[in-house]
């Protein structure tokens, strides 16, 4: 190519570079349309068969490195710290029981808190719901490792585990030094539970670090997620 | 030549990287997964997405439903929000039966559905018309969200536009970065018709 050619290209990519940004922030005006409606009220056009793919970027709030303390009732409505498990590993499960993931986890979790019990580990769950419902839900489903209700109470709780936009159920994994390990959100299974509760473990005797561990984590749930079947 | 190579290579890559600008507000893969809370599922507003509109004598309430979500029939009410308005109750058609063994049988909505809700004002239209939606789903990946309720105003008939929005502050902007594109592209020609005259 001459350089005349050479320089009408440079040109052309001058101009092209013009239009995208032009388009790029045209653009931009129109995602804040529709925006001049009282606070709280739904503002979307009406949603056409393609609109669902016109999904805006998730948020990404960051979950905390130390396990934060809080204080919640108890089945029997005694506030009772998490605190109260100082020293030990904690899995903590997130749940309501309008939700048919949770309630498919907790024979898992029942089968978790068995396992481990002898090795300084303990089940936790937070339900976010109705107090009544929880005690008898709980009942029903023989739940025999300690359980916090709360309502708004509860959803502040989720809100410092990054989960302000509360979804259920969701799991923290801490170690006994109470660094957050991991989160895993939705329906736990156990080859997940397995590999994340054996990378604690060694986080709890020191064979391994934490950045290698929580890398660990996310690549085994990733293998896991794209497994077959 | 070399310097008019030079500057092509410098201007594409100038391009790729503004294209890559454009991007940079997905996160890119290292920092994805244990560090933060990115998952694959969608946010709420964005796995069930909701608007409604006046037809005649009726709302029409349409849900579009992401791939791989659903929405629970029993759990879905429109009522009114305006003190004028009385609305009927929501005619949805039947959903997909769904069976859990916890939950038993339910009737769910994948895709999207449509609920026709008769109404009736009582002040001839003094007040804007809104009504109150709550509907509750989960992902078939084993997450719920927990039931949703937004009041929504519904639109005349067509696609919902807004009016008397402000000036966009960048649109000036836009506009000058174009012209300056231009005038550079000019000068770059210019100067490469001067450069080719022989002396």
């Amino acid at each position: 190519m001459n350089t005349a050619g050479l320089r009408f290209l440079g040109a052309a990519l001058i101009a092209l570079v013009g239009i995208w940004l032009g388009v790029k922030f045209h653009l931009g005006r129109h995602d804040h349309e529709g925006v001049s409606v009282p606070a709280g009220v739904a503002s979307v056009p009406y949603p056409t068969e393609d609109a669902a793919l016109q999904a805006a970027e998730a948020p990404h709030p960051v979950i905390p490195a130390k396990l934060p303390d809080f204080s919640l009732a108890d089945l029997a409505g005694r506030p009772t710290s998490v605190s109260s498990w100082s020293g030990k590993s904690l899995v903590i499960n997130f749940w309501a029981t309008w939700c048919a993931p949770c309630q498919r986890e907790i024979p898992l979790l029942r089968a978790l808190a068995a396992e481990w019990s002898g090795r300084n580990l303990t089940v936790v769950g937070i339900a976010v719901d109705h107090a009544d419902k929880v005690r008898e839900f709980a009942g029903r489903f023989k739940i025999d490792y300690p359980v916090l209700i709360g309502e708004q109470d509860a959803l502040d709780v989720a809100a410092q585990f990054g989960m302000g936009s509360p979804a259920f159920p969701f799991t923290v994994f801490t170690d006994q030094r109470g660094e957050v390990v991991a989160l895993f959100v939705g329906e736990l299974h156990r080859p997940q539970a397995d590999f994340i509760l054996s990378q604690v473990q060694s986080l709890n005797q020191d064979r391994i670090q934490l950045p290698e561990a929580r890398r660990a984590i996310a690549e085994a749930l990733s293998a896991l997620a794209n497994k077959p079947g | 030549m070399q310097r008019s190579r030079t500057t092509a290579w410098t201007l594409l890559l100038l391009v790729l990287t503004l294209c890559g600008a454009g991007a940079a507000h997905a996160k890119p893969w290292w920092m994805r997964g244990i560090e933060s809370n990115d998952t694959d599922f969608l946010p709420p507003d964005v796995a069930f997405r909701v608007a409604a509109r006046l037809d005649g004598k009726v709302v029409k309430v349409r849900w579009v439903i992401a791939d791989g979500y659903y929405l629970y029939r029993q759990k879905i009410s429109v009522k009114a929000e305006s003190p004028d308005l009385v609305v009927a109750a929501a005619e949805l058609p039947p959903g997909i039966t769904k069976t859990d063994p916890y939950l038993g049988t339910q009737q769910v909505f994948t895709q999207q559905v449509e609920a026709i809700v008769p109404y009736s004002r009582l002040d001839a239209g003094a007040h804007p018309i809104q009504i109150k939606v709550t509907y509750q789903g989960c992902a078939e990946a084993g997450l719920c969200y927990p039931p949703i309720t937004k009041v929504v105003f519904p639109s005349l008939g067509l696609p919902a536009v807004a009016a008397n929005v402000p000036p966009y502050p960048w649109e000036s902007a836009a506009i000058v970065a174009g012209a300056l594109a231009f005038l550079l592209a000019g000068l770059v020609l210019r100067k490469g018709r001067k450069l080719d005259i022989p002396a």
